[in-house]
C-alpha cells in the first residue's frame, strides 16, 4: 500500500547489522517461535527476528508443500504465514514483535524444515490443473477424499475453543473525513499535506508501521530518483523532500490524522473505505473503520513481482525490494554470497546496494539467461544458459505493477500502456485521484516472462499461494480456458491469500502468449474488495447483544425463575428450577384457575396514541372498527397488510376522546409504530404516536381471587357494575397512578395493570403482600400460554404466519367489512367471498401422547396442514392444541393424524373453546 | 450497498440507518379491481433509473419520507418529507 517502489539507493553504512536509523540495536524483547525463545530487537518483525536467528524455511505452500522463505517482505506475498497468539495465517513479516508473544508454523508436520506431506509434490503428476473437476466426477468420490485432502491442503487452523473473540476482541470504529489518501509513501504524503492546505480534515493511512513508504529504507539521491519506479521527484522536476520533513509537516498539522499499520482493503460505493488496523492496545485484536469521505486520494505505489524460472520459489531467492527491506528496516543481512537476476539499472544499481551491505555479488544475470535455482530448503546455486553460480542468495529485480485495487474498485480503469510497457490507471470517477507509481507514470518498461516460450519446465511458480505452475497455465489455456477471467477460475491463480498480488501480471502474459493476444486484448480480472484479507472476526465485530430488562427483573431472580429469551427481552418461563417445569407450570396453572395469579407484561409493545384524528387513523389500520368504541372501553384489535395478512394484534383501550392506549405484541412495537407512522405520513392528520414500552411495567392479575386482591391496593369500584369485562380505568394502584384493563388473556377474571416503570417493583410486591391470604403465585410465559391456548386466543406469529388471513384464522369477527375503508380490507374481502383453502382449528388428542410444535398433519398419507401449538391441558386432562389444516378437514369432530412417538396417532377437531366456552368465568 | 440518503431533517446519512419501504405506488381506490389490488400488493416496476422509493428513518429522525434513487447507480437525487410533498 505504501509507495514501496524505489529502492536503489548508495547507503554510506557497510555494515547492515550496524544500528541505523530504524533499528536501535536493543535486543528487548523475547517471543516464542515454536516454544522456544527468540530474542529480538524492539524494532523487528516476527520475520525480521526469526531470519537473523538463521531461520530460512517460513513456510510450507498450499498444496505440494514445498518449503518457502521471505519473498517481498512487506506484507504482500503469503510465504511467511504463521498463527501468533492463536490468529491464524498472520504476515509475520509486518507483525511487530512483542514480549511473550506466542508464534507457531502452519500447516507443515512435524517442522518446517520436515515436512512429511512435502510427499505430496512426488504425486504432483496426479494432480494436474483442474483436479478436482477432473478427478472428483461423482458425489461419493469428494466424500471419500474429502478428510485427507483437507488435512493436507490448505493454511492455517482456526483456535475453536476458548471463544477467540473473548481474547482478542473485535472492534468496528465509524468515521468521517473530507480526504482521505491511502498510501503514506512521498505522494501520499504531499497529497495529504496539500489536502490539509485546502481546508478540511484529512486521514492518511498507510499499512506499515511508520510513514515513507519506499524513503524508509532508501535515500533520495539523484541517481535513485532517476532510475527508481515511483520516483520521488515531482513530474515537474522539483526537488524531492527530506523524508524526515515531510513525515514531521505531517505530524504538525492538527488536521491530519495518521493511521498506520492500517490496511485500506476496499473502496465501496457513497466514497466508503474499509480499513482493518490492528487496536493500538494490542497488536492482534483488530479495529475495522469504516470511513465515509468526500475525496479519496489512491497513492498506494507499486510492488515487485517475482520473475518466471525454474525453482523460483525455494528460500533464498527474494524479491529485491524484499531484499532491501530486510537490510534497510531492519538490519539483517540476507545472505553472504548473492546473484542478481535483473536488467540494466535496477539490477546494477541493486549489486551496487549489496555489495554497500557488505555481501559478495557473485554475477549479475539477465533473467532471459537463466535456467533455473538450485537447492531443496535453501538455494545453494543459480544455473545460467552458460554457467553455475554458487550463492545463498538470489536478488530477482522484478517488474514493478501498481497496487491498483482501490483503483479499480472506484470505477477506474487499469489497462496495459503497450507503449510505456506498464499497467496505467485512468478514467477515474469523480472525487477519486491517483498519484504516484500506482497511476503507472514513474514505473520503468515491464520486462514481462523471462522464460523462452518453447521451453516449458515443470516447477516454475506463477502463484506461490495456491502451487500454480507456469505449466499449468498453459495447459489450462489449450483446454480450452483462454479467457482470463474462465482462466483464473479453473486454474485458481490469483485466488490465493496475496489476492494476485505476485501473480496477475504474469498469468495475463502467459495467457495472452498461450493465445496469441496482446496483453490489451486479455485484460485483467475484475478487482473486488477486499485487497488484502480480512479475518471474518472483523467483520462480524464485537459480540455485543443487547438485553432488556423488566422492570421486575429482580424480583423474578429472587423468587427463582427459569429465563427465557423474547427477542431482546429476558422473560420468566416459569418458576422454578430447570428440571421443574412440570410440575411448576401445573402449579402455577392451577393458581389462576383456582385463586390467583400474577405474570410481568411489561415486554408488551405500548403506545400513546392522541391527537384529534387519532380515531380516523386507528380506523383505517386496525381492522376493527374504533369510531364506536366508548371512552373507558377496550377492544381486541387485528392489524393486517393490504395483501389482509395478520402483522399483529392486541388491546386499543379509548381513554378520551382523541386519547388511545395500545398494546402490542413483544417483538413487534418498533414495526407497528412504523407501520402507524407510515399511513399518517402525507394524510395531514394530526396524530402524536409516543412508544411508552420502555417506560411502563405491566403485569396481568388474573384468577377468582384476582378482585379480591386488588381491592385492597385500590379505591376504585373492580364490581362488574362499574368495571365490567373489556373496561379500562386510571386509578391508583398501590399509590401508583395505573391504567386498569379488564381484559383476560388467560380466560379469568383479571386485570391488566400499566404503571411507570420505576414503581415496578414496589407494585410487584404490593400484588404480592395483598393476594398473600389467597396464596397468590407468580405465573410465567410457559403456564401462560397453556391457559390462553384452553381459550383458543392465538399468538400473532406463532399460530399465524406470512399466510395468515382474520378469515382462514377463524377470527373474521375482527375485520369490519362494512367500514368504508381499511388497510387490507379488499384481501380480506375476496378471502370471505372464496373458498378458504385451509382453517386454524383446535384439536384434542385421542389419547395421552404431545405431540411437537410443528408437527405435520397427515391425511391419505399426504401434508394436510401443521400444528402451531399443542400443550397438555390439566383441567381437561387431555392433550390440546391449534392447527391449520385443509379446509375440507376443518369439520368440528373431524378425525386428523399427525405422527409423535415415533408412530401415527390420532386427534379430533372441537369448534368451541377448550375452557369456559361462554366466557362466564371472564364476565364473573 | 453503502450509499448515502440525503435525509431531509437529518442530512446525509449512512443507508444502514435507514429501512426500506419500497417504491412508491398509488393505492387503488376502494372497490377498484381484483387485477389493480393484486397489482397494488404484489407487483413492482422495479425502474431503471430514478425512482421514486419510501424509507423510515429508523435510527435518526424517525420519519418516512420520499427519497428518487438512481436504481443503477444508487445514488440518491433528491428526498421530501411526505407533508411537504404535493
Amino acid at each position: 500500500m505504501s509507495s514501496d517502489s524505489g529502492l536503489r539507493h548508495s547507503r554510506e553504512s557497510g555494515n547492515p547489522s550496524s544500528a541505523n536509523g530504524t533499528t536501535d540495536g536493543q535486543s528487548a524483547v523475547t517471543f516464542y517461535f515454536n516454544g522456544n525463545p527468540v530474542d529480538a530487537q524492539a524494532s523487528d518483525t516476527v520475520a525480521s527476528a526469526l531470519y537473523r536467528t538463521g531461520r530460512r524455511v517460513f513456510s510450507r505452500s498450499f498444496k505440494y508443500h514445498r518449503p518457502r522463505g521471505l519473498l517481498c517482505v512487506a506484507g504482500r506475498c503469503p510465504n511467511c504465514l504463521m498463527n501468533v497468539d492463536g490468529t491464524p495465517n498472520v504476515r509475520a513479516c509486518t507483525q511487530p514483535v512483542q514480549d511473550g508473544m506466542q508464534v507457531t508454523h502452519q500447516n507443515a508436520k512435524p517442522s518446517l524444515e520436515t515436512d512429511f506431506l512435502a510427499v505430496a509434490e512426488r504425486f504432483s503428476w496426479a494432480m494436474p490443473v483442474g483436479f478436482y473437476y477432473k478427478t472428483f466426477t461423482h458425489p461419493w468420490m469428494w466424500h471419500i477424499a474429502e478428510p485427507f485432502i483437507r488435512r493436507a491442503a490448505g493454511l492455517g487452523k482456526i483456535d475453536r475453543a476458548p471463544d477467540p473473540a473473548a481474547d482478542h476482541p473485535y472492534e468496528h470504529v465509524f468515521l468521517y473525513t473530507a480526504t482521505a489518501v491511502v498510501g503514506g509513501g512521498p505522494h501520499g504524503m504531499r497529497a495529504a499535506l496539500d489536502a490539509a492546505a485546502q481546508g478540511g480534515g484529512v486521514v492518511l493511512i498507510d499499512d506499515q508501521p511508520e510513514l515513507g513508504g519506499h524513503l524508509r529504507y532508501s535515500s533520495s539521491d539523484t541517481e535513485a530518483s532517476r532510475t527508481s519506479p515511483g520516483s520521488n521527484r515531482g513530474s515537474n522536476g522539483e526537488e524531492s523532500e527530506n523524508l524526515d520533513d515531510l513525515v514531521q509537516r505531517i505530524h504538525e498539522t492538527s488536521s491530519i490524522t495518521v493511521f498506520t499499520s492500517a490496511t485500506c482493503f476496499g473502496l465501496y460505493e457513497g466514497s466508503l473505505l474499509g480499513i482493518m488496523h490492528r487496536s493500538p492496545e494490542s497488536p492482534v485484536a483488530q479495529r475495522l473503520t469504516q470511513l465515509r469521505t468526500e475525496r479519496i486520494v489512491v497513492a498506494t505505489g507499486a510492488h515487485e513481482v517475482p520473475l518466471l524460472f525454474e525453482n523460483n520459489d525455494i528460500p533464498g531467492v527474494m524479491l529485491s525490494s524484499g531484499v532491501m527491506r530486510l537490510i534497510g528496516l531492519h538490519g539483517v543481512r540476507p545472505g553472504e554470497r548473492a546473484v542478481v537476476v535483473g536488467n540494466g539499472e535496477p539490477a546494477a544499481s541493486t549489486a551496487k546496494e549489496l555489495e554497500n551491505a557488505g555481501i559478495t555479488v557473485a554475477g549479475i544475470v539477465p533473467p532471459a539467461q537463466v535456467v533455473k535455482a538450485m537447492g531443496r530448503k535453501h538455494v545453494s546455486g543459480l544455473q545460467t544458459r552458460e554457467q553455475r553460480f554458487a550463492c545463498d542468495l538470489v536478488v530477482m529485480c522484478g517488474d514493478w505493477v501498481p497496487d491498483a485495487g482501490l483503483v479499480a474498485q472506484a470505477g477506474g480503469s487499469v489497462e496495459w500502456d503497450a507503449e510505456r510497457a506498464v499497467f496505467a490507471t485512468g478514467n477515474l470517477p469523480d472525487g477519486v485521484s491517483a498519484v504516484g507509481a500506482v497511476t503507472g507514470e514513474s514505473l520503468p518498461p515491464a520486462v514481462g516472462l523471462a522464460l523462452s516460450t518453447d521451453s516449458n519446465p515443470k516447477k516454475v511458480i506463477v502463484c506461490p499461494c495456491e502451487d500454480v505452475t507456469l505449466h499449468d497455465l498453459r495447459t489450462a489455456v489449450d483446454e480450452g480456458f483462454d479467457h482470463i477471467e474462465t482462466l483464473k477460475r479453473y486454474t485458481t491463480t490469483t485466488m490465493g491469500p496475496c489476492q494476485g498480488k505476485m501473480c496477475q501480471q504474469a498469468a495475463i502474459d502467459i495467457c495472452a502468449r498461450q493465445t496469441g493476444r496482446t496483453l490489451q486484448e486479455t485484460g485483467r480480472t475484475t478487482s473486488r474488495p477486499p485487497t488484502s484479507p480480512v479475518p471474518l472476526g472483523a467483520l462480524a465485530g464485537q459480540h455485543l447483544h443487547p438485553t432488556k430488562r423488566t422492570p421486575m427483573h429482580a424480583k423474578h431472580d429472587e423468587i427463582g425463575c427459569v429465563w427465557m429469551d423474547m427477542g431482546e427481552w429476558k422473560r420468566p418461563l416459569y418458576y422454578g428450577t430447570p428440571d421443574s417445569k412440570k410440575e411448576s407450570v401445573e402449579q402455577e396453572y392451577w393458581a389462576v384457575r383456582q385463586r390467583v395469579g400474577v405474570i410481568d407484561l411489561s415486554t408488551l409493545g405500548k403506545l400513546d396514541v392522541r391527537g384529534r384524528d387519532a380515531t380516523k387513523l386507528l380506523d383505517k389500520v386496525y381492522t376493527n372498527r374504533f369510531s364506536d368504541l366508548r371512552v373507558g372501553r377496550a377492544r381486541y384489535g387485528v392489524i393486517c397488510d393490504e395483501a389482509g395478512i395478520i402483522l399483529d394484534d392486541g388491546t386499543v383501550s379509548r381513554i378520551s376522546e382523541d386519547h388511545y392506549f395500545i398494546t402490542t405484541t413483544t417483538g413487534n412495537i418498533e414495526f407497528v409504530q412504523e407501520w402507524l407512522e407510515w399511513w399518517l405520513a402525507g394524510s395531514g392528520w394530526c396524530v402524536h404516536i409516543t412508544n411508552v414500552t420502555g417506560g411502563m411495567g405491566a403485569v396481568n392479575v388474573a384468577g377468582p381471587k384476582a378482585r379480591a386482591t386488588l381491592a385492597k391496593l385500590t379505591k376504585r369500584d373492580l364490581g362488574n357494575k362499574r368495571f365490567g369485562y373489556m373496561r379500562c380505568r386510571q386509578a391508583d394502584v398501590a399509590g401508583v397512578p395505573s391504567l386498569m384493563l379488564r381484559i383476560g388473556f388467560v380466560g379469568e377474571t383479571g386485570w391488566e395493570l400499566h404503571f411507570p416503570s420505576e414503581y415496578g417493583e414496589h407494585v410487584w410486591d404490593a400484588i404480592m403482600d395483598a393476594g398473600s391470604e389467597f396464596d397468590i403465585r407468580p405465573f410465567g410465559v410457559e403456564t401462560q400460554r397453556v391457559l390462553r391456548l384452553e381459550k383458543k386466543h392465538v399468538i400473532v406469529s406463532v399460530d399465524t404466519d406470512a399466510t395468515s388471513n382474520p378469515i382462514e384464522a377463524d377470527m373474521a369477527w375482527v375485520a369490519k367489512l362494512d367500514k368504508e375503508d381499511f388497510i387490507g380490507k379488499a384481501a380480506i374481502s375476496r378471502a370471505q367471498n372464496r373458498a378458504p383453502r385451509e382453517k386454524l382449528v383446535g384439536f384434542v388428542m385421542d389419547e395421552d401422547v404431545l405431540p411437537p410444535d410443528g408437527a405435520v398433519i397427515i391425511a391419505d398419507d399426504q401434508p394436510a396442514g401443521r400444528v402451531t401449538s399443542v400443550r397438555h391441558s390439566p383441567v381437561n386432562e387431555k392433550v390440546i392444541g391449534l392447527a391449520w389444516v385443509a379446509a375440507e378437514l376443518a369439520e368440528a369432530g373431524q378425525a386428523i393424524a399427525m405422527n409423535a412417538d415415533g408412530r401415527r396417532v390420532t386427534a379430533r377437531i372441537v369448534e368451541e373453546p377448550f375452557y369456559d366456552p361462554a366466557q362466564k368465568r371472564l364476565r364473573q | 450497498m453503502s450509499f448515502l440518503i440525503p435525509c431531509p431533517n437529518c442530512g446525509k446519512r449512512s443507508v444502514y440507518e435507514f429501512r426500506f419501504g419500497g417504491e412508491v405506488k398509488s393505492r387503488p381506490e376502494a372497490g377498484a379491481s381484483d387485477g389493480a389490488w393484486l397489482g397494488y400488493c404484489y407487483a413492482t416496476a422495479n425502474r431503471e433509473r430514478a425512482q421514486k422509493e419510501w424509507w423510515f428513518h429508523t435510527y435518526g429522525c424517525r420519519q418516512w419520507l420520499y427519497a428518487v434513487r438512481d436504481t443503477m447507480t444508487n445514488e440518491v437525487a433528491e428526498t421530501s418529507l411526505p407533508e411537504d410533498t404535493p
